[in-house]
């Protein structure tokens, strides 16, 4: 058996896997009497709400490892632009703020993401610093940072709830028949996903990422910076996860809360193995982030429901799940040159 | 994910230095005639052990210095940011500035050995970081990052808190029961987070599985775990939180010299001593040298006979039990029980192990450090109203900064640079971004440069 039959086959195990633990929740609360409460088109907008913050991770982290930086700090990223997004708002206007108050937080978040992600590119690139260690320390220095300045800014790790972003509404034209009603995030997230796929795999600029983090040697060869590309794949990490932060405090929560591993709670990391899942693959990314959110939305759908289980032991389950994908997934062919520095030769 | 083949601060195992100008402490610069792996396994360690010792208390210190002047500028930042009576500084068209850095960092230090509780408090973070950085560097010199310790801990308190609440009855109160109990309590948080980090170690040696994310995702888990049985099993029918059973007085590690306090010089000793043993297990056994050997280059430790999957399942045991005895001499020491809140101790002790440069030596200085870092952290809070957050920021860059040592290497070389040779500023980092005309036709010096630069 080839190296990459067996890769297919943990692959599709780790698949069925996934899905026989879904396939087995949802038995389990049919067995409850309450499989039609449970996966409705509610059940489905949940889970697409909570797909956003894992999804625009595994993008980000994408770009990021294809051009050669592996970043794990995504969570950190997460952190910091979900607290910018509330911190943000809320100065502006406070427990009501207006759609345009929020948007405003939503691109202060995306610029405070982007500028953390060019902190850790500077870090990396130009200071060859270890770029696990380096990405844990961006996830510590927010993990720390946003409950700090939330202190500082309302007196106590958690912010008051503040608005939500309004729903965006797709009609056909001149009728109300409505296609598709979400929270914008949303929208933003299913029109990333193929753009991200388009961008790598049939444009130009999809090539010099997948070179810059395959063979660096043979971008600068043919005159392509390969640092400018690295710096565009982590700045697109930061840009995504500012998205992804953004849409989880103000497309769904409408809070920031700062007390333990925050509102993020290991998104980011759970957005690493949606993409190490996904194989690089923007699309198999996001179908991985769903079937992960469907498992969060599917413990929270659980919990509200008010089943004599456990809540602490349900919430466990994506986290659980994250470790038995990543057992059978293994090992995926990481970029070759992903973590090294790449030193032109001009020094 | 890229195993982490040298640690921190260290030199880049691999990659041959492309800078000559004169950096006496790389061994790179005279090639060893013995290229088989195990001359060059033996070589990585020499190096990190001996030749790059200087340099890694240089950027550790160096890596402290620039995070508190960091740390300086947020608390300027959120100074500004927050309102107050009376501001120490003000400018007009600037706002003003609530925290006065200066005096934030003198009543973090004071506040950190005085009044003479707040030493126990300090010394109390520092016995319980000792084996949380452990944890951490053990890990670390076998080539993996545990991130899991504060999971392993935290099943670890309460594998103890269980074991000694169970086992109670069945000992004579006072010094005799205590003899047993504490040991037994040692010995289930050893264990109980031993077998917790052995999962993760399994799962990178036979599935592959990073051990980054299963960690962290463990950690979860862990809590989760650990909140559930106590909460539907093992809950103290006599109270409303979610917290197990009191273990009795007599098995508790009483405060010995600081009264009335829940510091424990007698954990104290035991935490220092920890720190010899895993240095000698390390250096000094054979163990020790499968474990770094696999750690540095396991290819190389394959080809000398080192099982190294055994070696990555075993080194995971070790750490995490070492987390696991940091859950149990949290519960034997400090809360007496299980109980929900555990700080998030295996956090700061990646910190420390960082710092320690992941010697186990090291991590004694470093969890001192930063034992009094979080207490003073609460002395500001209290007495600045400076929210103690601030040490979860500081603990951060300072892993980002040891992180970047060769950020250090620069700014020493721009130093030397000026004094050798005053012309040379102009050729660094800054003209790279021309692509690649330079390498093509920069001779021979530089074709050498790149391939150096490439490979792996």
């Amino acid at each position: 058996m080839s190296i990459a039959d067996s890769r297919r086959g943990r692959w599709i195990a780790a698949l069925l896997v996934l899905l026989g633990i879904v396939v087995a929740l949802e038995l389990f609360a049919g067995v409850l009497g309450v499989l039609v409460d449970i996966v409705d088109a509610n059940y489905l907008r949940a889970v697409l709400r909570l797909t956003v913050p894992i999804a625009f991770a595994a993008l980000g982290g994408i770009f990021a490892e294809k051009s050669g930086v592996i970043n794990i700090g995504l969570e950190g990223l997460l952190i910091i632009s979900a607290f910018t997004s509330i911190a943000v708002a809320g100065l502006l206007g406070g427990g009501d703020a207006t759609q345009a108050e929020l948007w405003i937080g939503f691109g202060s978040a995306v610029l405070a993401s982007v500028l953390f992600a060019l902190l850790f590119a500077v870090v990396c690139i130009e200071f060859k610093a270890d770029q696990i260690i380096a990405g844990l320390a961006v996830w510590l220095i927010a993990l720390g940072l946003a409950p700090f300045a939330s202190k500082v800014i309302w007196g106590q790790v958690n912010s008051p709830p503040i608005a939500t972003l309004n729903n965006w509404t797709l009609r056909i034209p001149t009728t109300d028949v409505v296609l598709f009603d979400a929270s914008p995030p949303v929208f933003m997230m299913l029109i990333s996903v193929p753009v991200a796929w388009y961008a790598l795999n049939r444009t130009a600029f999809g090539r010099w990422i997948e070179a810059s983090g395959e063979n660096p040697k043979a971008l600068d060869t043919v005159g392509v910076d390969v640092r400018k590309v690295r710096y565009t794949g982590v700045l697109l990490s930061g840009f995504f996860s500012g998205l992804g932060g953004a849409g989880l405090a103000l497309g769904r929560v409408g809070q920031f809360i700062g007390g333990g591993t925050t509102m993020v709670n290991g998104r980011g990391w759970i957005g690493i193995t949606a993409y190490l899942f996904g194989n690089y693959n923007p699309l198999g990314a996001f179908g991985a982030s769903f079937l992960f959110a469907s498992l969060d939305a599917l413990q929270i759908r659980l919990q509200q429901l008010g089943y004599n289980v456990p809540s602490e032991l349900i919430g466990i389950i994506p986290y659980v799940t994250v470790v038995v994908v990543l057992a059978f997934v293994g090992r995926t062919r990481l970029p070759s040159a992903a973590g090294d520095h790449y030193e032109s030769g001009e020094e | 994910m890229s195993d982490p083949d040298d640690a921190p601060g260290s030199d880049d195992g691999g990659n041959p230095a492309p800078d000559t100008e004169g950096d006496d402490s790389d061994p790179d610069s005279n090639p060893d005639p013995d290229d088989s792996w195990q001359g060059r396994a033996d070589r990585a360690l020499g190096r990190l052990v001996d030749a790059s010792a200087v340099e890694r208390i240089l950027i550790s210190v160096a890596a402290l210095v620039l995070s508190v002047v960091v740390g300086a500028v947020v608390i300027l930042v959120s100074g500004w940011a927050a309102t107050c009576q009376s501001a120490f500084f003000s400018a007009p068209g600037l706002g003003s500035f609530c925290y006065d850095p200066v005096s934030v960092y003198r009543t973090m230090a004071a506040g950190a050995v005085w009044p003479p509780y707040n030493l126990a408090i300090s010394l109390k973070e520092t016995t319980l970081l000792l084996f949380t950085g452990l944890s951490v560097a053990v890990a670390f010199r076998a080539g993996m990052f545990n991130i899991g310790t504060q999971g392993q801990l935290v099943l670890g308190a309460l594998g103890t808190a269980l074991a000694v609440v169970w086992a109670a009855p069945f000992v004579p109160a006072g010094i005799v029961g205590a003899l047993v109990l504490v040991p037994l309590g040692l010995l289930a948080g050893a264990v109980v987070g031993g077998a917790w980090g052995a999962i993760p170690g399994a799962l990178k040696a036979y599935a592959d599985a990073n051990e980054v994310i299963t960690t962290i995702m463990l950690n979860f888990v862990a809590t989760g775990i650990a909140f559930t049985l106590v909460a539907e099993v093992f809950k103290d029918p006599e109270s409303q939180t979610v917290q197990t059973r009191s273990i009795p007085e007599f098995a508790q590690l009483n405060p010995v010299y600081f009264d009335s306090t829940v510091f424990s010089l007698y954990a104290l000793f035991g935490g220092l001593a920890m720190a010899g043993i895993i240095y000698w297990l390390l250096n000094g056994t054979a163990f020790g040298y499968d474990l770094r050997t696999s750690g540095l280059q396991p290819e190389a430790a394959e080809y000398g006979g080192v099982d190294s999957k055994r070696t990555m399942v075993s080194s995971m045991g070790l750490s995490g039990a070492l987390g696991g005895i940091g859950g149990a001499v949290y519960v034997l020491m400090v809360a007496s029980r299980w109980r929900t809140g555990i700080p998030s101790l295996g956090f700061d002790g990646i910190t420390v192990s960082i710092l320690a440069g992941n010697n186990p030596l090291g991590v004694i200085p470093a969890a001192l450090l930063f034992g009094a870092l979080k207490t003073g952290s609460l002395a500001i809070e209290f007495q600045l109203s400076v929210p103690n957050q601030l040490v979860g920021v500081l603990r951060g860059l300072i892993i980002l900064f040891v992180a970047m040592p060769e950020f250090f290497r620069m700014v020493g070389r721009r130093f030397r640079f000026r004094e050798d040779r005053p012309v040379a500023t102009d050729g660094g980092g800054g003209s790279s971004a021309d692509g690649v005309s330079g390498s093509a036709t920069d001779g021979p010096s530089g074709t050498i440069d790149n391939e150096g630069g490439d490979r792996q």
